[in-house]
């Protein structure tokens, strides 16, 4: 088992190490100038020049990429281009948020695709697995930053039920940072009232992004629960009398758990990048905004930086599903 | 105030009849309804300073500092004008004229190696409760110009201000020497902006990290005199200012500002019409003709001094070498179709490329809409079928409109008359390090000069060796280059506009530019919000504002 | 996602029989139809989908714009129409390139092994840790943005599902018994491969390709919203919807008429690959 982990830890400094050198070469291979990037459109030449001089921008590719693995064998991710910031406190500051939406993501895609698609699974071939089915897919079956808008015109602006963009009114000041999840936060600091604004600033921004894995945990549950469904023992079990609903919850669920596990991992890795639209459009500052204003200033060294957190999070969350899924399973073995 | 901000959000949802809302499905409508109760409770508490905070929403994404010796972003600029005082400023709308700031009076005297400015200072105080002495104003002019900052080109290459050209004779008292080679009147320009902010020199020197004159520690913090003082700076969040108790400038009504965060246009939209926002930077030109109509917004209009333009590529074998084709294509523009439609008329139409609101602006429109007229002129040239790269920023040209709708009207017009025009839209750094390698063919970008002067506009558009838009469209006029430098350091105001006038109808004739329009920046506000004005700069005085 | 699914053997007409009694299958397939017949003919009938009216931008659905007009008073329904090429074009195309190359490179690790399968596998993971908008991004960027790159890039952030899908085939059929029996009898790797191993994977590679077609649209509509998507004047769909956005509450026509030709879309081929899973998981019924 040790040797297992040690042998996926260092696979996974493998990928993160191929993360950096392809961010890299991609980041070089655009046919744009960081210097004038991060200076704007009326910088004076001597200006751009001293700007590649200060950030090593002159110096040859291998060198730059050299500078930036020593650096980052020492923690360091380097600064950042555009802001000057140090771009491992930046991601310290920006990632927490990502983290929040993402959890309450997760929350939501639980909480309608678990149930849809046991519906589904049990209404099997009926017409409400089909819409079942249908409804799930509804919300991750659009373009998100439509969808996103979408949901603040009509529940905020519209009907006024939930607060508009950001992670809390503008009216109550931030409690003081401790973790960096408001919620958390909020706890801290006693403050019930930034914790509720807070926890409200979280539903349509969890609900537009968690709308996508709904669809897909739906999908996975339905075929996970069909396949236990008709394996010998619930039939057996079925057969003996037992009641419907328990065997569903006693055996079939139970059993199921371990594909899910696998798309749960999936999930919440490719949420934790997937939230870079969704960021955008609720002013949310996570590291999804954090990339997305970066790329588009050619920030390289802050793009590698979230490219690595990224890549990180997902390996490790899938580090964690692997681990999980062999403790359930007996039958499955570390080699 | 809106019922809807008296009311809790709870409160509010159930009031209105279900029937009246858009057609959702319904299962969706019961389960945000039942989501809505359970989070929905009063915020009553929270909205207790809802009186003296003023909101605004926007793309505020490119403020990387708060340092006024630093900052050369629009979002930052807006801010340090609240946080710092210049010498001189402008007031209102008029910038033709600068006025007194911490400076009650100034004097220019000419001297043997070109003249001298002598400012006397009021009594002022900075936020840190220290009195402002010449000897701030001094180190802030220094730091910059030893920091060489994004924009500190404007005091050391266009002020030609050095280390030692500005001293203080006593605490009220600040001199600045120039040489012939810079306009006066130009330098009293730039001091208006951040750049010339004044710091407060002991509390710079205090978080100074390894002679870095405190940028760091400015980056984020505040030392100035102006009426607001930093609170805090949420990153990507939000920025929040809080009223600056020991400042001449008295802001009797807000006693805080905070800027929201919010990129999409359409959410700024959302956000003002529920009243979570007071004031929307970003409205594009239909949302601010809605905004017009309801009683509750008011939409302001400002004129500014950009210019949104296309630049043609005039270099030997390039698409647009002939002036011929030029000229096509000012004749095939429907300008006023744009101005008319896309902006709903959030823009002027103005063929030069001075500013219209400038000395030496020339308000003559040569080019009619005729497209029988571009053919000819393209037949002439030889180039009846040419297609060129049309390369274009992504997100809001000037005035709000969308930059990819802008694009997708001129490729129409131009296809009209025979030139086929690929869309390439880039983001800015993509954009701009093309169009500094002198390598785009066709591209539409916005100009705004850096001071309010027409020299901001004649020598980078029209002097090739400024290295400026002349250079990177490839256009060498010898005769526009010696117009453009001696129009910028003549003294004579009517001799000045005369070359002016020389200068704006030779590059309006043979040129490498279409000019598209001069913007009119929109911003949408609640009707609730008093006093709230923005000059072609961009700044507002926060501390004038006041709420219902 | 890279289940594994079990092969199926049985014929191909008890497997159609079994997809003519899914009717979430049925459903997805009459409206894919549907949008194919649209995509075909829908473009006879109409107009030049660039043709600009100023004079009407923004109008309502009405007898002559039955879904309203753009902000360039382009008539929406003639855009939604055309764009149908080109997006189901696109969805499909991503999907084929992804799936091709993804398909060769989990077949060579599977048959090579040793260190040829390590270091395909690593170059997936890699692919697979990356946050895929950003390099799709970034590929685009690089590329410049025109409607091939925007495929071209999109192609290259899905590769990585089939390398592991096929792979996962390759390994658990190499120890099956007909296969085994085959290369006793003397067929080479190759041959083993393409006679018995692919034709086993197809089933799983459908499934899977039919999910694709949607989520390649919606991700070419993400890049379309940062800028890198199609260039106007196409009328791709995703490209329609971000160019819209900004109208949504003037003319919200205008931006849900390609939005909900994209939903029909995904809806149709994720109903048509619930129909494949379910008609080809033997156990699953």
């Amino acid at each position: 088992m040790l040797i297992y982990i040690l042998r996926r830890l260092a696979l996974m400094v493998f990928v993160l190490w191929g993360v950096t050198l392809a961010a890299f070469l991609i980041s070089h291979a655009l046919p744009a100038d960081p210097a004038a990037a991060a200076l704007g459109n009326n910088a004076r030449e001597a200006q751009l020049q001293e700007f590649r001089v200060r950030n090593g921008l002159d110096k040859s590719l291998p060198v730059q990429y050299g500078v930036y693995m020593g650096r980052l064998l020492t923690g360091d991710l380097g600064t950042s281009l555009r802001t000057q910031n140090s771009i491992t406190a930046d991601l310290k500051q920006f990632f927490p948020a990502t983290l929040e939406l993402t959890l309450g993501a997760v929350v939501f895609a639980v909480l309608i695709g678990l149930p849809l698609g046991i519906l589904a699974a049990l209404q099997h071939g009926k017409a409400l697995d089909l819409l079942a089915r249908i409804f799930a897919l509804l919300g991750g079956a659009t373009p998100v930053y439509w969808l996103a808008i979408l949901a603040l015109n009509v529940f905020h602006e519209r009907l006024g039920w939930l607060p508009g963009p950001g992670r809390l009114d503008a009216y109550s000041l931030a409690p003081p940072v401790h973790s960096g999840l408001m919620t958390v936060d909020a706890v801290l600091a006693r403050d019930p009232q930034v914790l509720v604004d807070g926890l409200r600033h979280l539903i349509l921004p969890g609900l537009v992004l968690g709308a996508f894995s709904a669809a897909l945990l739906t999908r996975m549950t339905r075929s996970a629960l069909l396949e236990v469904l008709s394996q010998d023992y619930i039939r057996t079990a079925r057969a003996k009398g037992l009641k419907g609903s328990r065997v569903i919850w006693r055996h079939a669920l139970k059993n199921a758990a371990l594909p899910l596990l696998t798309v749960f991992g999936s999930l919440f890795g490719s949420l934790l990048t997937g939230a870079v639209l969704t960021e955008t459009i609720f002013s949310w500052p996570g590291i999804g905004s954090y990339a997305t204003t970066s790329a588009i200033s050619l920030d390289f060294p802050a793009v590698m930086g979230v490219t690595l957190v990224a890549g990180l999070a997902y390996s490790l969350v899938n580090l964690i599903v692997d681990l999980a899924y062999a403790s359930f399973d007996p039958r499955i073995s570390f080699s | 105030m809106h019922p809807a901000e008296a009311s809790t959000p709870l409160a509010s949802s159930t009031a209105r009849p279900l029937l009246s809302k858009p057609p959702l499905p319904s299962r969706l409508l019961r389960r945000s309804l039942a989501l809505a109760l359970a989070l929905s409770l009063p915020l009553a508490a929270a909205q207790s300073g809802r009186e003296s905070t003023l909101v605004l929403g926007g793309d505020f994404s490119d403020l990387i500092t708060l340092d006024p010796g630093v900052s050369y972003e629009f979002t930052g600029s807006l801010l340090a004008g609240n946080l710092y005082d210049t010498l001189v400023a402008y007031e209102g709308n008029d910038l033709t004229k600068v006025r007194p700031r911490l400076a009650t009076s100034w004097t220019v005297t000419p001297t043997a190696s070109g003249s001298r400015l002598t400012f006397k200072l009021r009594a002022a105080k900075f936020s840190t409760g220290r009195p402002v002495t010449a000897a701030d104003v001094v180190y802030s002019l220094n730091r910059v110009i030893q920091l060489k900052t994004p924009s500190s080109f404007l005091l050391t290459d266009v002020a030609n201000l050095k280390v030692g050209s500005v001293t203080a004779p006593d605490a009220k008292t600040v001199v600045m020497d120039i040489p012939k080679t810079a306009n006066p009147n130009i330098v009293l320009a730039l001091l208006t902006f951040n750049v010339a902010g004044v710091v407060d020199a002991a509390e710079a020197k205090a978080h100074e990290q390894s002679g870095d004159y405190g940028t760091a520690w400015l980056k984020d913090h505040s030392a100035g005199s102006g009426p607001f003082l930093l609170n805090r700076w949420d990153r990507s969040a939000q920025v929040a200012l809080d009223v600056n108790p020991s400042a001449w400038r008295k802001s009797p009504n807000i006693k805080r500002v905070i800027l929201r965060y919010m990129l999409e246009s359409a959410v700024q939209q959302s956000a003002l019409n529920s009243g979570e926002i007071d004031v929307a930077w970003d409205y594009t030109p239909d949302a601010f003709k809605t905004a017009l109509k309801n009683p509750k917004l008011k939409g302001l209009k400002t004129g500014t001094f950009q210019l949104q333009y296309l630049g043609m590529n005039s270099g030997k074998g390039a698409a647009f070498e002939d002036p011929r084709v030029r000229e096509a294509v000012r004749y095939a523009i429907d300008q006023d179709g744009i101005i008319k439609s896309l902006l709903q008329g959030l823009g002027r139409k103005t063929q030069t490329i001075i500013p219209i609101g400038l000395a030496g602006a020339n308000t003559a429109l040569p080019y009619s809409y005729d497209p029988a007229k571009a053919k000819a002129l393209l037949a002439a040239a030889g180039k009846s079928n040419l297609s060129v790269d049309f390369s274009i920023p992504t997100g809001s040209c000037a005035g709000g409109v969308p930059c990819q709708d802008l694009a997708a009207k001129i490729q129409s017009d131009l296809a009209k008359v025979g030139i086929k025009a690929n869309i390439k839209q880039m983001v800015s750094a993509d954009l701009y390090t093309m169009y500094r390698a002198q390598k785009a063919e066709l591209i539409m970008a916005p100009w705004s000069p850096d001071y309010a002067d027409a020299d901001g506009n004649g020598t980078p558009l029209a002097d090739f060796n400024a290295k400026s838009l002349a250079w990177r469209n490839v256009w060498q006029n010898d005769a526009a280059s010696k117009l453009a430098q001696s129009a910028a350091i003549e003294n004579d105001p009517a001799k000045r506009l005369g070359l002016y006038k020389q200068l704006t109808e030779l590059v309006a004739k043979d040129g490498p530019f279409a000019i598209l329009y001069q913007p009119y920046k929109p911003v949408v506000i609640s009707a609730s919000v008093v006093g709230f004005g923005r000059n072609a700069n961009g700044d507002v005085r926060f501390e004038k504002i006041s709420k219902k | 996602m890279t289940t594994t699914l079990p092969v199926s053997r049985r014929s191909d007409n008890a497997a159609l029989r079994k997809l003519r009694r899914n009717s979430g299958a049925m459903l997805g397939f009459v409206l894919l139809l549907l949008l194919l017949l649209a995509a075909l003919f829908g473009p006879l009938f109409l107009g030049n989908p660039g043709a600009q009216d100023l004079a009407a931008r923004l109008s309502p659905p009405s007898a002559a714009h039955w879904l309203g007009t753009d902000q360039l008073g382009r008539d929406v329904l003639t855009r939604v129409l055309s764009g149908a090429r080109i997006s189901l074009g696109l969805g499909v195309s991503v999907m084929l390139a992804s799936l091709i190359t993804g398909s060769l490179i989990g077949l060579l690790a599977g048959l090579l092994s040793g260190w040829w399968d390590e270091g395909l596998m690593r170059l997936t993971d890699i692919f697979l840790a990356f946050p895929s908008l950003i390099l799709a991004m970034a590929i685009s960027a690089a590329l410049g943005p025109n409607l091939t790159n925007v495929m071209i890039a999109v192609a290259l952030v899905s590769w990585p599902t089939y390398a592991r899908l096929i792979r996962a085939q390759v390994l658990a059929l190499r120890e099956r018994e007909f296969v085994e029996a085959a290369r006793a009898l003397g067929s080479s790797q190759g041959r083993v491969a393409l006679r018995h191993l692919l034709p086993n994977s197809l089933a799983p590679l459908l499934v899977q390709g039919s999910f694709d077609v949607g989520s390649a649209i919606l991700t070419a509509a993400g890049l379309g919203f940062i800028g890198f998507g199609a260039q106007p004047p196409t009328p791709e769909w995703g490209a329609m919807v971000s160019e819209t956005r900004n109208y949504i509450a003037q003319a919200p026509w205008a931006s849900s008429a390609p939005a909900v030709a994209i939903l029909l879309t995904v809806l149709a081929f994720n109903l048509i690959g619930d129909g494949l899973r379910d008609v080809f998981d033997p156990r699953g019924r």
